[in-house]
């Protein structure tokens, strides 16, 4: 784990500490100005902190866009004996995304103080961060922040004085990339197998022990601290006028430079992969490019030249998704790698609908024989037959999420698919 | 390196790793972050040793999945690990939710989740037997036989795999002479395919026992080995 790469044109709001390991501490956090946003918000109205957020515009990081101040307003009236829950999504399991871990491990107090003003925007008096269980190592300097915060009074009892009482915990997944999904995540919170739930009732009615609570991902939260600490429009000088702010992306696959980078959503696609990310190793030609976590469309070398925001690539027919750039050369078998993404949802799909359960596992299998160079044309009907009746029909997104590569790839390069075909028993001798 | 081991027997003693890029599985810093070592990114030191009751309830449900220290025999839930629990329970408001919590804390101790220890589980949170075993079938990190003493698990998802994961996930197989998912007949072994680690950049990630391994390539593998045993 070199510890990786940073680069001029990055706009460094979140992962500015990242590399300084005396931000991780409390003494170093609060030295660096850490809290300041936790004490600003609680002097305000709880409204008043939803509608800062409302007003930068930030939307949410863990996938779906959906904007923060939006969700938090969702919530209803706190009635008495009804508590309301935060839950920070800290599954991060998306292939291709990287992002959460080194936010935890860098600067575990701002994900702490962003899931205690998101507690108070609220109105809740408990909030569970749920990590993945692999990550251990983020987990434990989450934990040791967390029992330094508690001594110091920032969460527990009469936080800072203000008469408010917020606890936090952290809860440890188990492994299950569907336990990212925010239903499959709070079935999974509450001691159930993680999955997804039928919707409505969203969190914002029925969440977490079927009371009203907010899913927010951690860089979300960590955002939505800034802002309320620096305000909308500081907020809203980055950005397009939909996609405001920063956003980290994490790149990965055939790039000189892998890693993290945080940039300024609308910010040219070509010039990151190029300039930012030094390109491919060795110079080689692009062949393809994943924009958002492997859920989503896959771009071709042509299609580079939009803005990274969630308007530019839905208009590319993708989506920004969780900003999980994966590149990959000109000597990529794009259907081994598209086969792989599907044997992970075939592994992960969680059985509840039929579409799902049965779509990703033939797909998967059909996909497998292409490779082996065992396919027929008729194959990508199939393939395209079954990814239509896998998608907008269950009760989560996961189903359309393993049929986006299968479309787009065999849309925007099904003559490698046809090659595999044509070259019969030698299709293994080229893979890669 | 002054690196503190994370627990109490543990089994990485990082201050004996040779620097930087001999050192598979920490490869060290690009240049672009000055004087950071692998304390430095780990954050050892900071997280220093945990209690072995846990700590503060807010996160005592926190420690280690797969150790390689284990006894299948130990019993559940007592001293320290009783203690963990209570912590636990009184985090949540039914006593259903602490049931992941309760059985990393026996998979902890025990290595894996055998059909005894679920039930075990089972009447300790008063919840129906088959229940739990339905809830712990469906996490892929309890394992619900033994395992070796050192569980490799090597990212083989598209981003690890466009570096070569395939062939890392083989130099393991060959190394240890096991199939995939099989203990190596020393009890030492048992390397598996996992799905994405969450760790893309550092392709290719590897995660053994509860340790990531990073940037890791077919040559290294013999090193690794040799430094684990
Ligand atoms: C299959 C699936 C997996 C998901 N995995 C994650 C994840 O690992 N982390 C995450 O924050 N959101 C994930 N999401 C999105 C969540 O459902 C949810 O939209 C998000 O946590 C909300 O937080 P945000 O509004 O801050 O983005 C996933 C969604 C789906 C359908
Ligand atoms: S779409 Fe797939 S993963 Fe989602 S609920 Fe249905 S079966 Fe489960
Ligand atoms: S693809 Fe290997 S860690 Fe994500």
């Amino acid at each position: 784990m070199a510890y990786p790469y940073r680069h001029d044109s990055e706009v460094r709001l979140l992962s500015e500490h990242f590399g300084n390991p005396r931000a991780r501490t409390l003494e170093g956090w609060v030295e660096l100005g850490g809290y300041r946003a936790l004490r600003k918000a609680l002097g305000m109205d709880r409204a008043e902190v939803v509608n800062v957020v409302k007003a930068s515009g930030l939307r949410g990081r863990g996938g779906a866009g959906f904007p923060t101040g939006m969700k938090w307003s969702f919530m209803p009236k706190k009635e008495p004996g009804k508590p309301h829950f935060l839950v920070c999504n800290a599954d991060e399991s998306e292939p291709g995304t990287f992002k959460d871990r080194e936010l935890m491990r860098w600067t575990p107090h701002a994900l702490i103080e962003g899931c205690l003003i998101g507690a108070y925007a609220i109105n809740a008096e408990h909030a569970y961060i749920y990590v993945r269980g692999e990550f251990f190592e983020a987990a434990q300097i989450m934990a040791r922040a967390i029992e330094e915060a508690y001594a110091a009074g920032y969460i527990g009892k009469n936080i800072l004085g203000s008469g408010i009482d917020l606890d936090i915990t952290l809860h440890i997944g188990a492994g299950a990339y569907i336990c990212g999904e925010e239903t499959g995540l709070l079935n999974s919170l509450e001691g159930r197998r993680g999955e997804p739930r039928v919707k409505p009732p969203y969190p914002a009615i029925a969440g977490a022990f079927r009371y009203p609570t907010a899913v927010n991902n951690v860089e979300s939260l960590i955002a939505a601290a800034q802002i309320v600490e620096n305000g909308a429009e500081w907020y809203r000088q980055w950005g397009t006028e939909k996609s405001t702010g920063t956003k980290l992306f994490c790149v990965s696959g055939h790039v000189k430079r892998p890693g993290n980078y945080e940039v300024p959503l609308g910010f040219n696609f070509r010039e990151f992969i190029y300039d930012v990310c030094g390109g491919t190793p060795g110079g080689k030609a692009i062949k393809a490019v994943i924009p958002g976590g492997s859920s989503v469309p896959i771009l071709t070398a042509d299609e580079l030249d939009i803005g990274m925001d969630y308007e530019s690539m839905a208009a590319a027919g993708t989506m920004l998704g969780c900003g999980s750039v994966i590149v990959m050369d000109e000597g990529t078998n794009v259907v081994k790698q598209v086969r792989r993404m599907v044997d992970f949802y075939a592994h992960e799909s969680c059985g509840q609908c039929t579409p799902c359960r049965e779509g990703t596992a033939w797909s998967a299998k059909i996909l497998k024989r292409i490779e082996l160079g065992r396919g027929t044309p008729d194959d990508l009907d199939t393939l395209l037959d079954i990814s239509d009746k896998m998608t907008g029909k269950t009760i989560c997104v996961l189903s359309d999420a393993a049929a986006a590569p299968i479309v787009s790839s065999i849309e925007k390069f099904r003559g490698d698919y046809l090659a595999l075909m044509e070259a019969g028993d030698l299709a293994l001798a080229g893979a890669r | 390196m002054s690196a503190t081991p994370i627990r109490a027997g543990s089994e990485y003693d990082p201050s004996s790793w040779p620097e930087a890029r001999e050192n598979p599985g920490f490869a060290g810093d690009t240049g672009e972050f000055p004087g950071l070592d692998e304390d430095g990114v780990r954050g050892l030191s900071y997280v220093g040793e945990r209690p072995a009751d846990g700590g503060h309830a807010s996160v005592a449900g926190t420690l280690p999945y797969q150790v390689a220290t284990r006894d299948p025999e130990a019993p559940l839930f007592v001293g320290p690990y009783e203690e963990r629990l209570e912590k636990v329970l009184g985090r949540y408001p039914d006593r259903q939710a602490a049931l992941l919590p309760a059985l990393h804390l026996a998979h902890e101790l025990r290595g894996y989740l055998s059909p005894q220890t679920m039930d075990e589980v089972a009447e300790k949170l008063q919840l129906p037997p088959a229940y739990v075993r339905g809830v712990a079938s469906f996490y892929t990190m309890y394992n619900l036989a033994p395992v070796g003493k050192y569980l490799i698990q090597v990212c083989t998802n598209i981003s690890c795999n466009l570096c070569g994961g395939d062939a890392v996930l083989e130099s393991f197989l060959k190394h240890t002479g096991t199939e995939p998912g099989e203990m190596s007949a020393n009890g030492l072994w048992t390397v598996m395919e996992v799905e994405c680690l969450g760790a893309c950049g550092f392709p290719t990630a590897v995660q053994i026992n509860e340790r990531y391994f990073e940037n890791v390539r077919p040559e290294d593998v013999p090193a690794i080995l040799e430094r684990l045993t």
